[in-house]
């Protein structure tokens, strides 16, 4: 939509993006109030949000914070967690690496899961910085709220994290996911993803989600390269 | 020493996201890279709810009666039938309460 209006394209975008901020309430309450707890001061909790912005990666370092890790093992244990942006980024360089740099930096920046998940369905026609910015922007604000709100309350949120609020996530990506599977190849993907991830997870590998997304992504490929489900 | 441990975290990350972004990294992606690519949006996605579907409260959950599998499988009838994301993502979700409150 080329003729789309910058603050319409960015509206539609933090629209998109609401049911995925709202979904990550418990883990950015989460996330302060941990920080918190393992003795950051406000400001250091906040700033993980801040700097950061990867929720499984601060709340990983947190929790080895408070168990005396050592800040190499840390750093690399981050790597590895957050090894799954390689991918978004390969995936999104034909319509992010023609940006200017402010842009192309500010979006890099705002890339995440739910990001990606909005964002990778265009291509470099369809593609609104915009929007790309809203989805982005939004989350991003979302996430340092609940950070905020969970270093605020500390201690005194009971059980949030057995709302279920995470369903809206899984609700989204089975909506996103649901039209591209089309074929056999990407039947299988989506299978070998979500056996391994479930395996893996049940192992406690630390980097099940992108071991088993590349796993997935692999099958689907071999599949199609070997001319699996082609009369 | 926290602050330090944060910028170089934010470094990781933010090096990890723009990497392949950067035009003048000399990466052309041949069809075959394009291709695997391709199936990065059913494979991570895929990836990241497997978790949350059978791992709820940190415990494996396979009984057909988990309210995350049930409400999944209604978002993906959900989808196909209605093609209308938003829609989708609000009566799944409608969906998952009443089965939580119904189990």
């Amino acid at each position: 939509m080329p003729t789309a209006l910058p603050h319409y394209a960015f509206a539609r975008g933090a629209i998109a993006v609401i049911p995925l901020s709202l979904a990550c309430a418990p883990w950015g309450l989460l996330a302060g109030s941990m920080a918190i707890e393992a003795h950051f001061s406000p400001l250091e909790a906040q700033g993980l949000s801040t700097i950061v912005f990867a929720g499984a990666a601060q709340l990983v370092a947190i929790g080895m914070v408070k168990s005396g890790a050592s800040l190499i093992s840390i750093l690399l244990t981050t790597l590895l967690l957050t090894s799954q942006h390689l991918l978004y980024g390969m995936h999104l360089r034909s319509t992010l690496s023609v940006l200017k740099p402010r842009w192309r930096m500010s979006l890099g920046f705002l890339m995440t899961d739910e990001f990606f998940a909005l964002v990778s369905q265009y291509d470099r026609e369809t593609f609104n910085r915009w929007y790309a910015l809203g989805v982005g922007l939004t989350f991003y604000i979302a996430w340092n709220l609940f950070t905020l709100a969970g270093i605020v309350l500390g201690k005194s949120i009971p059980g949030l994290e057995h709302l279920g609020l995470e369903f809206s996530i899984v609700a989204t990506f089975i909506a996103l996911i649901t039209p591209v599977v089309r074929d056999v190849p990407t039947v299988v993907c989506v299978a070998v993803a979500l056996l391994c991830s479930v395996g893996l997870s049940f192992l406690q590998w630390e980097s099940a989600v992108v071991v088993s997304g590349v796993l997935g992504m692999s099958a689907g490929y071999a599949c199609k390269r070997l001319g699996v489900g082609q009369a | 020493m926290i602050f330090v441990m944060i910028v170089a975290m934010g470094l990781i990350v933010f090096f990890n996201r723009y990497l392949f972004i950067e035009p003048r990294l000399p990466v052309r992606l041949t069809r075959g890279a394009r291709e695997f690519l391709g199936f990065a949006v059913p494979g991570m996605l895929t990836a990241i709810c497997g978790p949350i579907i059978f791992f709820a409260d940190h415990r494996l959950n396979l009984s057909p009666a988990n309210p995350y599998l049930l409400a999944g499988i209604c978002a993906v009838a959900l989808m196909v039938w209605t093609r209308n994301v938003l829609l989708t993502v609000l009566l799944s979700m409608a969906l998952f309460y009443l089965f939580r409150w119904w189990f």
